[in-house]
């Protein structure tokens, strides 16, 4: 499968970076640089950097191997709430599943997504370890 | 204007290959390891390239030079296994770091050695007002053609510096000099999978050759005996060279073993030495002065006179150490060490 270098080009932003959108009319924090509040649609935001840091709520075990991604099976899928109060889903990297437990402090960091196979665009977004 | 080192970061992956295990597996000497002084060797996770952990240190170095991708003028990026063949890693790491677009930005390749030539360029940008601060970063994913001798070292490993003013730096790079010369020791042909070496060509008029005539001349233009030096970090594609190079310049074994990460960490090929050289930043009084020789093959050396400055010992606490990370380390087999670093052939795509 092939996916877009034009359509990741676009929001390598958001991939490469962890943005939070503060509202400005109803206060609400939501992930991801966005032009309007997802809670009340008000175009009164403005955007922050996180840290990166924050600690690990829930995680899950995948199997589930989509086109394209890296063969590192199983993977952790994780909630993770940053210091800045905001929840992101995310890969939990770094870690073993007898290491891994609910409030452990991760950080993240840059780390391959995906490729276009065999000779494509490699895709890089953020994802998280313990600290 | 002086030049100084205003932030480092550094970053090791966790898991370790056996050298014991490499040389069962292969058929040498189980003597081998202890010969080329080496334990174990630092492995990438499968989603871990030279982009991805030279992101890693060069955000700990920005954070310690408390500085924001707006004061960065130059990214220079030196590594040997680049993502792609062509596309720079630098613009990736660049624009994942937030640095602005108003830059230099480029990939430097010269085997081990690109990053130190990084540093060589930082110091004349910031000396001549042309940057303010440089981002150098060396990171390396290194191969070996499996079995060969190189398979015992060949490591992953980045390490990253922020260069400008020496006004309140953790470091003052006091003097520099580069010694550059064609020398075929090591070489990797294009569509060749892995680096092919010239065996034992790779030492005397190579490796020996070059960082003893950089020390040589660096010590010349300054006035500097080896005396001056407190330590002294060689470039380290094993755990003897080092040692042996010391020996030929009347250095001491103790000045030379604090900052050799090798024998438990591999060599990190871009950043070996100055790996070597973080983790002094992080561990060394302040004052000391230490002599930093890197070497490329092809073959080249940079040698740089730097001195530790008060403010290392609180920089170091904001952000992992060298130290720390060798340390925090799981051992793997040699078949997830080929699964993570892509050593086997499948069908892909779908």
């Amino acid at each position: 499968m092939r996916l877009s270098p034009q359509q990741f080009w676009r929001i390598r932003e958001n991939q490469y970076r962890l943005f939070i959108t503060v509202c400005g009319s109803c206060g609400r924090k939501a992930i991801l640089k966005r032009p309007v509040c997802p809670y009340c649609g008000s175009d009164r935001v403005h955007h922050v950097e996180s840290s990166g840091l924050g600690v690990l709520e829930s995680f899950t075990k995948v199997y589930y191997r989509r086109n394209s991604s890296e063969d590192d099976l199983p993977k952790f899928i994780g909630v993770v709430r940053l210091t800045e109060g905001v929840r992101v889903v995310g890969e939990i990297v770094g870690v073993g599943a007898d290491e891994l437990r609910e409030g452990m402090e991760v950080e993240a960091v840059l780390r391959r997504y995906a490729s276009d196979d065999p000779y494509g665009v490699i895709y890089y977004g953020i994802k998280f370890k313990p600290v | 204007m002086e030049v100084g080192i205003r932030g480092w970061g550094a970053y090791i992956p966790r898991f370790r290959l056996s050298a014991l295990e490499v040389a069962a597996l292969w058929g040498y000497d189980g003597r081998l390891p202890k010969a080329l002084g080496m334990v174990e060797k630092s492995v990438a996770e499968e989603d871990e390239d030279a982009a991805t952990m030279g992101w890693y240190a060069a955000r700990v170095a920005m954070r310690r030079a408390g500085v924001s991708g707006d004061d960065i003028d130059a990214v220079f990026f030196g590594t040997e296994s680049k993502p792609y063949a062509v596309k720079p890693s630098a613009t990736i790491v660049a624009d994942a770091l937030g640095v602005k677009r108003r830059k230099l930005a480029t990939d430097l390749e010269f085997a081990c050695r690109a990053a130190g030539e990084g540093m060589r360029i930082s110091v004349g940008l910031v000396k001549s007002g042309l940057a303010r601060n440089t981002l150098v970063i060396g990171s390396d994913t290194a191969q070996a053609n499996p079995g060969d001798l190189l398979d015992f070292t060949a490591s992953s490993g980045a390490v990253a510096f922020v260069v400008g003013p020496a006004s309140g730096s953790a470091a003052v790079i006091e003097a520099s000099v580069s010694y550059v010369t064609d020398t075929p020791d090591f070489w990797r042909r294009d569509r060749s999978p892995y680096p092919e070496h010239a065996e034992i060509f790779t030492g005397e008029p190579a490796y020996f050759h070059h960082i003893v005539s950089a020390a040589k001349l660096l010590m010349e233009e300054t006035g500097l005996r080896v005396e001056d030096f407190d330590y002294a970090v060689f470039h380290q594609p094993n755990g003897r060279f080092p040692l042996q190079v010391a020996r030929m310049l009347g250095i001491p074994q103790e000045k030379v073993l604090p900052g050799l990460v090798t024998p438990h960490v591999g060599n990190t090929y871009n950043a070996s030495a100055l790996l070597g050289l973080a983790k002094l930043l992080e561990e060394a009084r302040p004052r000391s002065r230490v002599l930093l020789v890197t070497f490329g093959s092809g073959a080249g050396s940079d040698a740089f006179s730097i001195v530790v400055q008060d403010s290392a010992p609180e920089l170091a606490k904001m952000g992992p150490r060298v130290a720390d990370m060798m340390n925090s380390r799981v051992r793997v087999s040699y078949s997830e060490y080929s699964k993570f670093r892509g050593l086997l052939l499948k069908n892909v795509g779908g």
